[in-house]
């Protein structure tokens, strides 16, 4: 008892403060989202009145496709979490394992390339984009798939990066071993690595997921139709509308759409842990 | 047996996805072409001579990896940025937007003026006989009515003309009038057309039913490539920059100018103007404090927690899933909250403390709260990552300190900590690269405020880089993309350099290379 | 064997490519549709105007594109091309200026009959070098509301500070006078000129007076002095500098008086208020403080001349941005207070529209963005006046001396912006 007090009592405090703090602004969320008023003006802590309204317009307005959005989110942001690591992984599996004159310069670029304000060059990708509306409008800008591609771009750098982190921590054994059975480095890399690095792909799927899932500054560009919007674009439009701020809706809608990515990262709590860090010990 | 089924089946696989990739490419490559869109052809031609090398033999096995990613780095990060330097050498701000071509028509455009009067009639859009375009203009006020064509313009006797209650008319003899759909079609070509009228004056279609008078007051001679106004007499010419000047007075310009080639003048403009320079300096020392501020207390935050629950503790996994929430939660959402706890008079943070700070108003409060939210937003990342780190490290190595009677103090400065650092140094050069730019925060919770504008600052208190060229590029009041561009260049350098630095200490290429 | 596969991928290439002529096939709307963007509010109204009847002009289809805010369609604006940009956008006044000098707006001409349903300070505003790029549409202002159930209506600005300075513990007020919309700039440009300042000085002819003084220090700095801050020069919380929470406020009944936007007065209603709308009346019997009366407007671009339907877009603005007909029909949902002054006495719109159109014309300057939006390398209006708020109210800064502060950066604006007229 004694020895508990001494050793864990600290502990708990400490993490109960932690605790206090991460969730006060969640509990605020919460507390706006189910006020009548949806303001985020703090009257007393402790609700007088509970009202679910804010959430019922979400799915009864006919001014707010929620579930478009959310459905245009998860469409967009799996597309762009599976097809990037699927194309990001096999770079990352040749800049760790493959011996190639210029692999260094090429990992330095890869990492500089990455630095560049890309806030700056939105109106280079706007430009481009417009102009592949102009032969392929149904790619180009304004559309899902354009804003798709774009995303994909932008996730290369990143995913190439830290999948090559989790890849050098995949023991060598293995692949040399499928070497000597003669295999080529094109079935290593399908028959070996790919379901070894299973976990590991599916983490950083998971983390592009989510960078793609808030991205919102793009996405207000492209996806100008109401029933093309994400949810980021859609939420923020609740806010930061010239002539008003619905902090209700938005609350209640900001609740929703992070319901599922809770439950993803509970869910893979363990896999998350075991696999950022993986790729950051061996690196 | 079974593998060279497998084999089968894989390579006629790759051949379906190459043939159907290598279809879509020369499609776009032909339409982009037939649009004259010749930068992307050539490019999407490029990709796809690449593709057939890469796939179809074993030129390059490593390229057989690569082609993919570097297709789309090269299109939508490598391009853009290169677009982006090429931006930073031209003045390319509001005003200077548009080519000198199309700057050329639309001052042609914008001299085209209304007489004093602003004199229109009623018209009906149609053609002659032999299909040649004419209008049929009624001024119901003065009861004249006449036909113009684009080369003379013939007086009508209302005598001889149908005119209704509104004393317009409808149709003459030898005219026959457009249906609409006749006149969508001929959108363009009616546009331009201008009907005669008198030796000044011509008539323009406004819409459908509707003509204007008008007199060509700035006449454009390509010869000598100047403008001149034809009622003052002033003559315009290109003054280098992108900008017809008037030849007496320098500083009045025609409206609009276009982006003109300046080369380096919006880099010399960084060091030598004071306005743009003294802001810069502030915000660059600001964005480096920030961002060091940022890293250190989400990693100090984060060590601290994962050492206070590196041990089986009574309720661990839900602190640890309390914990994570800020990193599972949508960003934006988070900021915003955070931006409206922090308000002055209603927030919940002077609420709960029972203060009357003005957070958003003070320069140093301001700061303050920007890191505070981002210690929220980003610790979690740091405490997960620490936490694998520190169940990394054998424990037999701080157990036999602990035997040769090192305090536990002394273990975790002598022992743990530069393990964990060496393992998590990288990151953190990761993190700094990343706030150094964390658009996002800046943006969304401060906007950069609060700035001494009275006191004639241009850059606000909490403006880091990469929020203060946004101002530039996209901010209200004038827009100057190519500064912007010469900013965004030089932050590149910075933290490239800063970056290749930290790399190269913590010799994360070395070992592999 | 090379040869081969090649031949094989070839052949393969030309059958799948007749498939994959999806992506390239193009869904642009047939050449005769006129593409109109407006933002997150208007941009819906406008399109179920559009859907009720949708022949304005003859020949021609219009689609509404609405943003998912005012700033994203300002952004996309921003951006646009020829390639992607619209034929028509419907924005701020304050665009024209910089939609010009980009070379994104073309030159209008209207109808007799149009014009006669505008002022010409409503063309003033959207008009850049004397060229007039758009329509006017609607009336963009605020006005100040004061609770009934609180207070009475308020004569001076010094009678609603005493006010709120007696009542304020018993009605547990949590400030006077607040923004509830427009800003700390825009919205509160007439509580400075309920306190004797203005961006710039209008002359009785409606020109800018260049030479007037646009903000008195010691006038501006006294009055401030006596009204809104305390013995210790500290604020008196009767204005608070944030406009943050403001709205609740008021609907709670915690601030008798507030400057609300004729977007939002549907919520007041709503909630139980009458529509006591008045301008914030200035420190002497039965002046004002004079508000932004700007219009927003429907602006003819330069890229539909390039999609083939400039006549088109010229015709809708004719026919139905700047007829009495179209104004109706679209305020009747937009509820906001038309420009089109046939329309202001229709009997469909509403009193609340009525009310904040009589406010502007009791008190109202026109919103001249080649002044407001700064010299350049200067400083906006924008972001002087929340900092002057900041420096008075926040900051404890001679009033007299940050508005002496002010008044230069405005004079230069000032002597910035007239020659651009």
């Amino acid at each position: 008892m004694k020895r508990w007090l001494k050793e864990d009592l600290w502990r708990h405090a400490i993490a109960i403060v932690v605790c206090f703090f991460v969730l006060f602004p969640i509990y605020l969320v919460i507390l706006s989202a189910l006020s009548p008023t949806g303001s985020l003006q703090v009257t007393s802590f402790i609700p007088k009145t509970i009202s679910f309204h804010n959430f019922s317009q979400l799915f009864t307005s006919p001014k707010i496709p929620y579930l478009v959005w959310m459905k245009n989110s998860l469409v967009i942001a799996g597309v762009v979490a599976i097809l990037s690591v699927v194309i990001g992984a096999a770079s990352a599996f040749a800049f760790s394992r493959l011996r190639f004159k210029g692999k260094k310069q090429g990992l330095q670029l890869l990492l500089l390339v990455q630095m560049f304000p890309a806030i700056l060059s939105l109106s280079a990708v706007y430009v481009i984009m417009s102009r592949v509306y102009s032969f392929a409008p149904r790619i180009g800008l304004g559309t899902q798939p354009g804003l798709l591609l774009v995303y994909m771009g932008g996730a290369m750098g990143v995913n190439i990066w830290l999948l090559k982190g989790f890849v050098d921590s995949i023991p060598m054994e293995l692949d040399e071993a499928a070497k000597v059975d003669g295999a080529s480095a094109v079935q290593t890399y399908w028959l070996i690595f790919v379901p070894l690095a299973a976990p590991v792909l599916a983490v950083v799927s998971l983390l592009s997921f989510i960078g793609t899932f808030n991205e919102f500054i793009l996405a207000r560009l492209f996806l100008v139709d109401m029933h093309a919007r994400t949810i980021a674009v859609g939420l923020q439009g609740f806010i930061s509308g010239q002539y008003a701020s619905n902090w209700g809706p938005f609350a209640a809608g900001s609740i929703i759409a992070s319901i599922p990515l809770i439950a993803i990262f509970l869910s893979l709590q363990r896999y998350i842990i075991s696999g950022l860090t993986a790729g950051s010990v061996k690196g | 047996m079974e593998t060279l089924f497998k084999r089968k089946v894989t390579v006629t696989l790759k051949y379906i996805v190459v043939t159907f990739v290598a279809s879509l490419l020369l499609m776009l490559i032909m339409s982009s072409f037939a649009k004259r869109e010749y930068a992307i052809s050539i490019f999407l031609g490029f990709a796809l001579f690449a593709m057939a090398i890469t796939y179809l033999t074993n030129f390059s096995i490593p390229m057989k990896f690569f082609l993919p990613g570097m297709f789309f780095l090269i299109a939508f990060v490598v391009g853009p940025i290169l677009y982006t330097v090429a931006m930073s050498a031209f003045h390319y701000e509001t005003g200077n937007y548009i080519s000198k071509p199309e700057a050329i028509t639309q001052i042609l455009s914008t001299g085209v003026r209304p007489d004093d009067n602003q004199t229109t009639f009623d018209i009906v859009i149609g053609e002659d006989a032999s299909k040649n375009l004419e209008i049929l203009a009624s001024d119901p006020t003065n009861k004249k009515y006449f036909i113009s064509t684009l080369t003379k313009k013939i007086d009508l006797d209302p005598a001889t003309l149908k005119i209704d209650e509104n004393g317009d008319v409808a149709t003459a003899p030898g005219f026959h009038a457009l249906t609409p759909s006749e006149q969508s079609a001929l959108d363009a070509q009616l546009g331009k057309a201008r009907f005669a009228y008198s030796s000044d004056y011509f008539l323009t279609i406004e819409g459908g039913t509707l003509g204007s008078l008008k007199r060509q007051t700035l006449v454009y001679d390509q010869a000598t490539d100047t403008f001149r106004n034809v009622l003052t007499g002033t003559s315009y010419k290109d003054n280098g920059t992108g900008d017809f000047a008037n030849v007496a007075n320098k500083a009045e310009i025609l409206q609009p100018g276009w982006r003109a080639p300046i080369w380096f003048a919006n880099y010399t403009k960084l060091f030598t103007d004071p306005q743009i320079r003294k802001p810069l300096i502030r915000v660059f020392i600001w964005t480096v404090v920030f961002a060091t501020l940022t890293v250190l207390t989400q990693f100090a935050l984060g060590l601290l927690i994962a050492l206070v629950m590196n041990r089986k503790l009574f309720g661990r996994r839900i602190y640890r899933s309390i914990i994570i929430l800020p990193y599972a939660m949508p960003s934006i959402m988070s900021i915003l909250i955070w931006g409206g706890m922090f308000d002055t008079e209603f927030g919940a943070i002077n609420h709960l403390f029972g203060t009357h700070v003005h957070w958003f108003q003070s320069p140093l409060y301001a700061r303050l709260a920007v890191i505070i939210v981002n210690l929220w937003l980003g610790f979690p990342y740091f405490y997960l990552i620490c936490s694998g780190a520190l169940q990394a490290i054998p424990a037999e190595l701080s157990e036999a300190a602990a035997i040769d009677g090192a305090s536990s103090g002394q273990i975790f400065r002598k022992i743990t900590l530069p393990l964990l650092l060496q393992v998590v140094s990288p990151l953190l050069v990761a993190s700094f690269a990343f706030n150094f730019n964390n658009f996002n925060i800046i943006y969304l919770l401060t906007g950069g405020g609060p700035s001494n504008t009275l006191g004639g600052d241009v850059a606000g208190s909490t403006d880091i880089l990469i929020s203060y060229t946004y101002k530039i590029a996209f901010g209200a009041g004038t827009q100057n993309l190519g500064l912007a561009s010469a900013i965004s260049v030089v932050i590149f350098f910075i933290i490239a350099s800063i970056s290749l630095y930290g790399i190269r200490r913590s010799k994360v290429l070395d070992s592999f290379a | 064997m090379i040869r081969n596969r090649f031949g094989k991928v070839a052949a393969a290439v030309v059958a799948t490519g007749l498939i994959s002529g999806i992506v390239t096939a193009p869904v642009h709307a047939a050449s005769n549709t006129i593409i109109v963007w407006a933002d997150e509010t208007r941009g819906p109204n406008l399109q179920k105007v559009i859907a009720a009847k949708g022949d304005w002009v003859p020949g021609y289809t219009i689609k509404i594109v609405p943003f998912s805010s005012f700033d994203a369609l300002k952004a996309a604006f921003d951006n646009a091309t020829a390639l992607t940009g619209p034929d028509i956008v419907v924005g701020a006044n304050d665009w024209v200026a910089t939609g010009a000098k980009q070379g994104k707006l073309a030159p209008v001409t209207l109808s007799s009959a149009v014009r006669a349903n505008f002022t010409s300070n409503n063309f003033f505003d959207l008009s850049y070098k004397g060229v007039l790029y758009g329509v006017p549409l609607d009336v963009n202002n605020v006005a100040m509301i004061y609770n009934s159930k609180l207070t009475t209506k308020p004569t001076t600005l010094g009678g609603m500070v005493k006010f709120y300075l007696a009542n304020k513990a018993a009605d547990k007020l949590t400030a006077g006078l607040c923004v509830a919309g427009g800003g700390m700039s825009w919205g509160a440009a007439s509580v400075l000129g309920a306190l004797g300042g203005a961006p710039y000085v209008m002359s009785a002819n409606g020109s800018v007076a260049a030479s007037a003084d646009p903000v008195p220090s010691d006038v501006v700095g006294a009055n401030i002095k006596a009204l809104f801050l305390d013995k210790n020069g500290k604020s008196n919380g009767f204005f608070p500098a944030t406009d943050t929470g403001c709205k609740t406020a008021f609907l709670a009944g915690t601030v008798p008086f507030a400057i609300i936007g004729n977007w939002e007065w549907q919520d007041y209603v709503k909630a139980g208020f009458d529509m006591n709308l008045m301008p914030v009346p200035g420190v002497k019997h039965g002046s004002n403080g004079s508000a932004f009366a700007s219009v927003s407007g429907a602006m003819l671009t330069t890229f539909a001349a390039a999609h083939g339907v400039d006549q088109g877009a010229k015709s809708l603005l004719n026919n139905f941005f700047g007829s009495t007909a179209g104004a109706v029909a679209y305020q009747n949902i937009e509820l906001r207070p038309p420009a089109n002054k046939k329309a202001q006495k229709d009997g469909s719109i509403t009193a609340a529209q009525k009310g904040f159109g009589k406010a502007g014309s009791i008190a109202g300057i026109p919103q001249i963005g080649a002044i407001l939006n700064g010299a350049p390398g200067g400083k906006s209006f924008w972001d002087l006046l929340p900092a002057f708020w900041t420096d008075v109210l926040v900051n404890g800064k001679d009033p007299v001396a940050s508005a002496a502060k002010m008044d230069t950066f405005f004079q230069a604006n000032i002597a910035a912006g007239v020659p651009q007229l």
